[in-house]
């Protein structure tokens, strides 16, 4: 292995849970839920299987669910001894707020980054830049043109993606969240010449999302410059368990956190 | 053993923190003022600014209380910003003086990406050589470079101090509360220490 590892952090394997009504659901899209179980039991699971990290997605979507996300957050931080983010719906200051102090480590924003980017300042102030990670959903058309979108993917910005991730590191991110969602769902890996763009423009963390399809992925993507994989399918479908994906790592020479 | 106190520097959140202590099966009690209690040992949690977390410590006269716990060696274990107001100053609030029980000053390094955020492999001497061979979780802009009381040094692009240990106090630059396993023993051993003032 002839790699660059550029710094002596280990590379983070991070699972993405996506919660609906306090449980763990899987979308084929967004109309189909198929219910996967119990936050806290899974998040266990993925904790013991050797995930550095986890978050949790839309878990405080819709507002009046809030006291109910607030609480499985503080149950979370109860019973997880790793980190963990919060994302999705997060719409003001008072809300990041909200979710930090029932025990989020960090939150992700995405949508309201980019509609109140402020809001990333605010929280770097009040908080420490190390709990904000800024998600995004980038998009690469035919002409090979980068699109920032939001809304879940939904809704096109006419934000210029480089201008943009350094915009947040300026503002105080302490990580990019790097969606590519030209990658996302096709099993072909991630976007690894985009996250390594990423990684040298910023001197923030880059986690690379979408595209995972095996462990060769995670290899791919820590050799070209992310700091930390994200992924969810691979693992809830029981195709691979954290572990496995790790072990790969280590046996091609990456300095991985072992359990 | 007797309950352990979190002291409340309202600067953060103490659930993880008070879940880590409870799953070693030893009773928590969180206080914002000095208590008239004793306790077996004492934590200072590890989240917020340098100044305003000396500031609030100041505020609610805990210092004649952490310097009477350090002289009777209650086991006191201070975590990452917990530790640094050990020190004497920081790079974070330059006008805010820090305790100065430990010779040095936290400082902004240079690491590869800021802030410092992930699992990182701990070098460890003296009394941290039982600490378990496994990666800890940091998360961090500052850290105290060198120290003499240092007991642990991890690197990230440059070699900094990432525990030290005098009498009965152990300072933590890592998030003990989130290390899974490994973070789990750690605060064990921390809260259970006997040591001379040195």
């Amino acid at each position: 292995m002839n790699q660059q590892i550029s710094s002596e952090l280990k590379p983070r394997i991070i699972v993405c849970l996506d919660v609906d009504k306090g449980r763990v659901v899987k979308g084929t899209n967004f109309k189909q839920l198929r219910d996967m179980g119990d936050p806290i039991e899974l998040a266990l699971q993925y904790e013991q299987q050797g995930a550095d990290e986890l978050v949790f997605l839309d878990i405080s979507a819709s507002n009046e669910n809030r006291p109910t996300a607030l609480k499985l957050v503080t149950d979370i931080a109860c019973n997880l001894s790793i980190p963990f983010t919060v994302g999705g719906g997060l719409k003001k200051l008072d809300d990041v707020r909200a979710f930090l102090d029932a025990g989020a480590d960090k939150v992700a924003l995405n949508t309201t980054a980019i509609l109140q980017p402020e809001i990333i300042d605010q929280t770097a102030l009040a908080y420490g830049s190390q709990c904000v990670v800024v998600a995004i959903d980038v998009d690469k058309d035919e002409q090979q043109n980068l699109g920032v979108y939001i809304n879940g993917g939904r809704k096109l910005t006419d934000k210029v993606f480089f201008d943009w991730t350094k915009e947040v590191a300026d503002r105080g991110a302490g990580e990019i969240l790097l969606t590519a969602m030209h990658k996302d769902g096709t099993g072909s890996g991630f976007d690894t010449k985009l996250t390594s763009k990423v990684s040298n423009q910023v001197t923030v963390q880059v986690i690379a999302s979408g595209g995972a399809k095996n462990e060769k992925h995670y290899l791919d993507a820590f050799q070209n410059g992310a700091d930390a994989c994200l992924a969810a399918g691979m693992f809830h479908s029981g195709e691979y368990t954290v572990g496995q994906v790790k072990g790969y790592l280590e046996a091609n020479g990456l300095n991985i956190r072992k359990v | 053993m007797t309950k352990i106190l979190i002291v409340d520097t309202k600067a953060g959140n103490l659930f993880s923190l008070r879940a880590a202590i409870e799953r070693l099966d030893l009773a928590v009690e969180i206080k914002d003022k000095p208590p008239a209690d004793k306790y077996g040992a004492i934590v200072i949690p590890g989240q917020g600014r340098f100044g305003t977390v000396l500031s609030n410590l100041r505020k609610n006269n805990w210092v004649p209380f952490l310097e009477e716990a350090r002289q009777k060696r209650i086991p006191m274990l201070g975590i990452c910003v917990g530790m640094q107001i050990f020190f004497e100053a920081s790079d974070e609030d330059p006008d805010a003086a820090g305790f100065g029980w430990f010779k040095g000053k936290a400082e902004r390094l240079d690491f590869p990406k800021k802030p410092m955020v992930g699992w990182a492999d701990l070098e460890t001497i003296n009394s941290a050589r039982n600490w378990p061979k496994e990666p800890v979780y940091f998360v961090n802009s500052f850290a105290v470079k060198n120290s003499d009381k240092s007991i642990a040094t991890t690197i990230y692009g440059e070699r900094f101090c990432a525990a030290i240990q005098q009498g009965s106090f152990t300072g933590v630059q890592f998030h003990p509360e989130k290390s899974a396993q490994c973070g789990s023993e750690i605060i064990r051993q921390s809260l259970t220490i006997t040591g001379e003032l040195a």
